[in-house]
């Protein structure tokens, strides 16, 4: 009788429930606080909380985040049109292809670039000419990783190099942390410095329409500058490890390092070495020939070397890595769908209250929200998001029309994502490289020396902005 | 005259596991050859664009600590031989083994912040293996 009576009030439960819910869904929306606001929302931050707990793989999350944003507009919306979300052809609309042009465009140059060798004999001839001075040394490849970021890629950079580091500083007698964490915080910086380096830079430079060069005379100087105290931070944090170098090596080893740092590939450096010289005359040229973007020279750049190299088109596609074409698709799709409900503007209305009419106030906010989300989620859904919300602080505050909250946004997402371990695609790269390696970097010992950096160059970055806009 | 097989990434944590396998080696007049697996499943955490063939960057970084390991040998006067191999650690000890015919496989114990395996899990994998392969494995440098 007891169990029956239990039944029966939990069938009378479930459908209350659903018909509760039914009756909310079927009930017309006003504004843009419907059910679509908040099922739009609750994707975001499970693809969000996937991505950054790592529950699986990037771009399965965002994949399925977009899947279920159509799902939801179509089949919940068939029989609730409070459900509708946003259509497959208005999200097509969201998504910025001249960021996924050209970040194929860069994928299948540098595929073919990285086969060279070019790289690792370049740190090899760097260690060679360091001459055993240990800080030398270490700056120099810092510096190295920091160019390559800027105009290669920061995950690139880190592959290239991060490998021969760990040989040369075992060489050396040096812990690797000490050659390897600086290289992966220059990275993050130098990516800063171009449209090309980072995902951050590339999806606000292209989103606000900007040729390299425009982007490049912004940001670069604030990414030179950022190297200043991030070498001071790491020459200190460093001085008792570089003290303790080796100035003996083993012939062995040497001849190891110097068999793993050949050209492997002369016709191709020489072929790669043009294109890639043409791209660059092209990237800094590009305002003259009518402000040609640089999806469409990063995609002739690598068009032109496959036709000349004409290498195994298979292989070659299957070299680029789609999962990154496909994982930035997705999350446009599904901060369209934010966009789409009114939930972006729901949150840029809070920022712009808590700035208020304050241009300075604003990008202090734009430079350090990023800054410090990036550190602990991942930044590339967060710069998406956080671009309409640019939109509406740009269009509402006085001022803001020269820019410069869109530079905050940069910094703060390239700068902030040096904190942790969990901030940038690089610091992750470069864990599994030192694990490779037999050398487990964790969450605190990277953060000894990711805080200080983050915030160096963030503050940095926020007196900058302050003073020249 | 046996053959010892020791898996070994490399590191200052495996320098005890490896000076351990040298010794035993001298002491039993064994060969000795060390292995390392390069796994490139970590990877797979992140959606960043990988153009890189990282294969073959870890292979060499893997001959790299193998020449370090092959010098600590050399140190006491054994020959070490060095395989590097790409893929699953257990699958490629497995095939190593069985290719040299190991009488012996060696494992780093965890020492330390650096190790790659917990105790626990070790102490399993190692059971597990040696039911696989027929070979005794056995666990040297660890703290317990």
């Amino acid at each position: 009788m007891k169990r029956s009576v239990l039944y029966g009030l939990a069938v009378v439960g479930i459908i209350s429930l659903v018909g509760g819910i039914w009756w909310l869904l079927a009930q017309p929306t006003e504004g843009g606080y419907g059910p679509a606001f908040f099922i739009s929302t609750s994707i975001f931050v499970l693809v969000f909380a996937a991505i950054s707990l790592r529950w699986m793989h990037e771009t399965a999350a965002a994949l399925l985040g977009a899947a279920a944003v159509w799902l939801v507009h179509y089949i919940g919306g068939t029989y609730f049109p409070a459900l509708h979300i946003i259509d497959f052809e208005e999200s097509m609309a969201f998504v910025d292809w001249n960021v996924i042009w050209l970040i194929m465009g860069m994928m299948i140059f540098m595929a073919m670039f990285s086969e060279t060798g070019a790289i690792n004999w370049i740190s090899f001839r760097t260690f060679r000419l360091a001459k055993g001075n240990a800080w030398l040394l270490v700056m120099s490849l810092v510096i190295l990783t920091a160019v390559l970021s800027a105009f290669l890629n920061d995950v690139t950079a880190i592959l290239l190099l991060v490998p021969l580091s760990i040989e040369i500083a075992q060489t050396v007698g040096i812990h690797p942390f000490a050659f390897v964490i600086p290289e992966v915080l220059a990275s993050n910086i130098g990516g800063a410095a171009t449209i090309i380096g980072d995902p951050p830079s590339t999806i606000v430079g292209s989103h606000i329409g900007l040729s390299f060069v425009d982007y490049l005379v912004n940001m670069a100087p604030i990414a030179i500058l950022c190297m200043v105290p991030f070498l001071i931070i790491i020459s200190l944090l460093y001085r008792r490890e570089l003290a303790g170098a080796k100035d003996q090596f083993s012939s062995a080893l040497m001849a190891r390092l110097e068999a793993d740092a050949q050209i492997t590939d002369f016709p191709l450096l020489r072929k790669a070495g043009l294109v890639g010289l043409l791209m660059m005359i092209l990237f800094f040229t590009g305002d003259y020939f009518g402000g040609i973007p640089p999806s469409v020279i990063a995609l002739s750049g690598a068009a032109i070397l496959v036709a000349w190299v004409r290498p195994d088109m298979h292989r070659m596609l299957h070299e680029v890595d789609w999962t990154t074409l496909i994982f930035f698709i997705s999350i446009f799709v599904i901060v369209g769908g934010l966009e789409a409900t009114g939930v972006i503007t729901w949150i840029a209305g809070i920022i712009g209250d808590l700035a208020g009419d304050s241009l300075e106030r604003a990008t202090v906010l734009m430079v350090w929200i990023p800054g410090v989300a990036s550190s602990i989620v991942a930044n590339i859904p967060f710069t998406v998001a956080a671009l309409p919300i640019a939109d509406f602080l740009t269009a509402t505050i006085p001022g803001a029309e020269n820019g410069v909250l869109y530079w905050a946004l940069i910094l703060g997402a390239d700068l902030g994502g040096n904190a942790t371990i969990l901030g940038s695609a690089p610091n992750i790269v470069a864990v599994g490289l030192l694990s490779q390696a037999g050398y487990r970097l964790g969450f605190g010992r990277f953060m000894r020396d990711g805080v200080p950096v983050a915030i160096a160059t963030l503050l940095l970055a926020t007196v900058w902005l302050l003073v020249r806009y | 005259m046996g053959m010892i097989l020791c898996a070994t990434r490399g590191g200052e944590a495996s320098y005890p596991t490896q000076d351990a396998v040298i010794a035993l080696a001298k002491e039993q007049g064994d060969e000795l050859a060390f292995l390392y697996v390069a796994d490139i499943s970590f990877l797979n955490q992140t959606a960043a664009p990988m153009v890189v063939d990282v294969e073959s960057r870890l292979e060499k970084l893997g001959q790299f600590q193998l020449v370090m390991a092959q010098e600590r040998a050399a140190e006491q006067d054994i020959i070490a031989q060095a395989f590097v191999r790409t893929g699953q650690l257990r699958a490629e000890l497995v095939a190593v083994a069985e290719e040299i015919g190991a009488t012996l496989i060696v494992m780093g114990g965890s020492l330390g912040p650096d190790a790659a395996f917990e105790n626990s899990a070790l102490h399993v994998f190692a059971a597990d293996l040696q039911t696989e392969t027929g070979v005794e494995v056995r666990i040297l440098g660890s703290n317990d």
